[in-house]
Order: C-alpha cells, then sequence, then structure tokens
C-alpha cells in the first residue's frame, strides 16, 4: 500500500492534466483520476516493467477518461461554432482572455481528445482510431480540423485585441 | 534541442500544446483510493475463502456419501415385522442419524455461502441464469419431498450436492466479474 501510496503522489498531477485535457471538466476529471489509479493498483501485475511505467498508467487513464466521455449525454459535446452562436455578447471578454489553454477548452470533446493524444501525448493516428472505436482516417480528418480551430481560435483573439489597441492609441494620440 | 527535434517538435505540435502547464488537481484523493483498494482486498479475501470453504464442503459430501453407502451395506436385511431392534440395527440408525444431522449443518451453511455469493455477484449471462432458476426448482422440489421425510439422507445429500452446483455457479459468475474488472 505504501508503494501505491508513492506511486500516486508522483504521478497524480500527470494523471489530472491528462484527464482534464481530455474531459474538460475538472469534476469529472477527478473521478477519472481516481477510477483510473484504482484500476491500475488493482492489475498492478499486468504491468511488465518492460516499457515506462507513466506510459502505462496513462493508458489506463486515457482509457477511463474515453469512456467517462462516452457517458455523457451528447448535448455535453459542444461544438465550436455552437459556442461562437450562442456566445456572442461575450466576445470582448473572449478575446481578452482567450489563451490557447481556453481556446483547447471550446473544442468538441472529440476533437480535444484526438489533438491532444496526438500532438501532446504522441499517440499514432492508429491508437486513437483503436480508443475511438473509427478509423485512422477519422483520426487525421479530427486532428486537421481540430488544429485548425484552435487556429482561428487564437487568432480571432488576437484580431479581437488588435482594434482595441489601434483605439487606445488613437484616444491618447487625440488626447 | 536539436534541430532535427525541433523540426519534430513543431510538425508534430505546431500548436505547442506541449508547453502548456500541468494542471493541479488541488485535492488529495489518496484516502478514498487507499479504501477502495482495501475494501476490494478483502472481497479477494472473502471469495478465496468461499472458494477454500467450497471445496471443503465437497470433499464433506463425499466423505458423508462413502459412509451412508457402507452403513447402509451394514444394515441387516431382517423382517421389519418383527418390532424389535438389535445393537447392529441402532448402531446402524445412529449414525445414519449423524450423517443425517451433519448434512442438515451442511445444507445451512452451504444455504448461507449461496446467499452471500448472490449479492456478491452481479448481473450473469442468459444460461446461467437458466441454470440457475433450474437448481432452485429442483431445491425447491428437494424441498418438499423434505417435508414429508424429514430425516431422509438421500434426499439431505441431493440438496447438499444442489447447493454446490448453485454455489459453483455463482463463483465462477465472481470470477469472470474480477476478470473483466481487472482488465479495465
Amino acid at each position: 500500500m505504501r508503494a501505491c501510496e508513492k506511486i500516486y503522489r508522483k504521478f497524480h498531477t500527470q494523471a489530472f492534466t491528462v484527464a482534464v485535457r481530455i474531459c474538460k471538466s475538472r469534476e469529472l476529471a477527478q473521478d477519472v483520476t481516481q477510477e483510473a489509479f484504482i484500476t491500475a493498483f488493482k492489475r498492478m501485475h499486468q504491468y511488465r516493467g518492460d516499457s515506462p511505467f507513466w506510459g502505462w498508467l496513462r493508458r489506463v487513464i486515457v482509457n477511463h477518461a474515453i469512456s467517462a466521455l462516452r457517458k455523457l449525454p451528447r448535448h455535453d459535446a459542444v461544438e465550436f461554432e455552437d459556442y461562437m452562436a450562442t456566445n456572442g455578447g461575450d466576445q470582448e471578454r473572449l478575446g481578452h482572455c482567450m489563451d490557447l489553454e481556453q481556446a483547447l477548452e471550446q473544442l468538441s470533446d472529440e476533437d480535444r481528445m484526438v489533438v491532444w493524444l496526438h500532438d501532446v501525448e504522441g499517440y499514432k493516428h492508429r491508437e486513437i482510431a483503436q480508443l475511438a472505436g473509427k478509423t485512422e482516417s477519422y483520426s487525421k480528418t479530427r486532428l486537421n480540423r481540430a488544429r485548425a480551430r484552435l487556429r482561428k481560435l487564437i487568432s480571432d483573439r488576437d484580431q479581437q485585441n488588435a482594434p482595441n489597441t489601434t483605439l487606445g492609441v488613437t484616444s491618447n494620440a487625440t488626447a | 534541442m536539436s534541430a532535427h527535434d525541433q523540426w519534430k517538435h513543431n510538425t508534430s505540435d505546431p500548436l505547442g500544446l506541449r508547453d502548456l502547464e500541468a494542471i493541479e488537481p488541488g485535492y488529495d484523493g489518496w484516502a478514498q483510493i487507499e479504501s477502495a483498494l482495501q475494501t476490494h482486498q478483502d472481497k479477494k479475501r472473502t471469495w478465496q475463502r468461499a472458494g477454500g470453504w467450497l471445496a471443503v464442503a465437497a470433499s464433506l459430501v463425499l466423505v458423508v456419501s462413502i459412509t451412508l453407502r457402507n452403513t447402509e451395506n451394514d444394515i441387516p436385511s431382517g423382517p421389519p415385522s418383527t418390532g424389535l431392534a438389535t445393537p447392529a440395527t441402532n448402531l446402524a440408525s445412529v449414525q445414519v442419524q449423524d450423517n443425517v444431522n451433519s448434512l442438515i449443518g451442511l445444507s445451512q451453511s452451504m444455504e448461507s455461502q449461496v446467499k452471500k455469493l448472490r449479492e456478491e455477484t452481479s448481473s450473469m449471462p442468459a444460461e446461467s441464469a437458466i441454470y440457475v432458476a433450474e437448481l432452485e426448482d429442483l431445491i425447491a422440489h428437494v424441498d418438499n419431498e423434505l417435508s414429508l421425510t424429514p430425516d431422509s439422507i438421500d434426499l439431505w445429500g441431493q440438496r447438499v450436492n444442489l447447493m454446490l452446483d448453485l454455489a459453483q455457479i455463482y463463483q465462477q459468475q465472481w470470477e469472470i466479474d474480477y476478470g473483466r474488472m481487472a482488465s479495465l
């Protein structure tokens, strides 16, 4: 049990980060992380030790996170277009505070999962396709789409900021 | 970072997502995990004990059955109309009664074991559920006959054997559930 606690302390933050990146919700990520650690400790005997432990644990966490996402009702997966349409009034606020992290949060569950697993965790399209129960082209399409959306969100923020700055300068200059 | 690594980094992570900082959980869930693992360990031990208990019960049934066969062979087949019991028949009937009592005790223990196993087992496949239902019907049938002849060693033996079959189905189902859980 002591060894398990050491492992938990060592990997808790990493595990939670992966769970949040996939699930978006901190509450859901907390449940996922807890369940994933319990599963991992129960099947510790299955870890062969021929690969880094974190890689094995991460797979357990990703599996749990995807499983948790699947259980969510479909309407919880907010598409970017929907977000933009319903949050038009918040564009100014969005323009000021949105960074890459927030842009990531605006992606749909599937897009976020694919871009994170591929770009950060180093999963191959084949592996993502297996996890999602889809084809490799699904993973490739999702990745391109997710990257394009992230770029658009960030560029929208930059454009949102630019006129304000100009106005500020003009205003000062006029004064 | 070498030029190649830089290129690889840029192509595999063009938006720089890897540069995002780790997210601090802000909670300590170890106590819950430890408790869940402890419960799991306890459950595992209970089932291991139940498995051992089943083996012991099966052996007991075998011993009682052999004893019963030997006892029945020892009972002299004299005319029952005399109404006089010889020392040999008295001894034999005492042995039979002991065996009946052993089987009744065994049956009661099996009953509580099966109850516990049933509570611990999740849903089971249709064919197992049908088998369970059939066994329970047979047990009910034996119980019905036992209400007429409560000292029948044969019926008590049948009941214990049926309970053993029932317990084994639940235990197998638990092993399947446990394997499935472990492979998550």
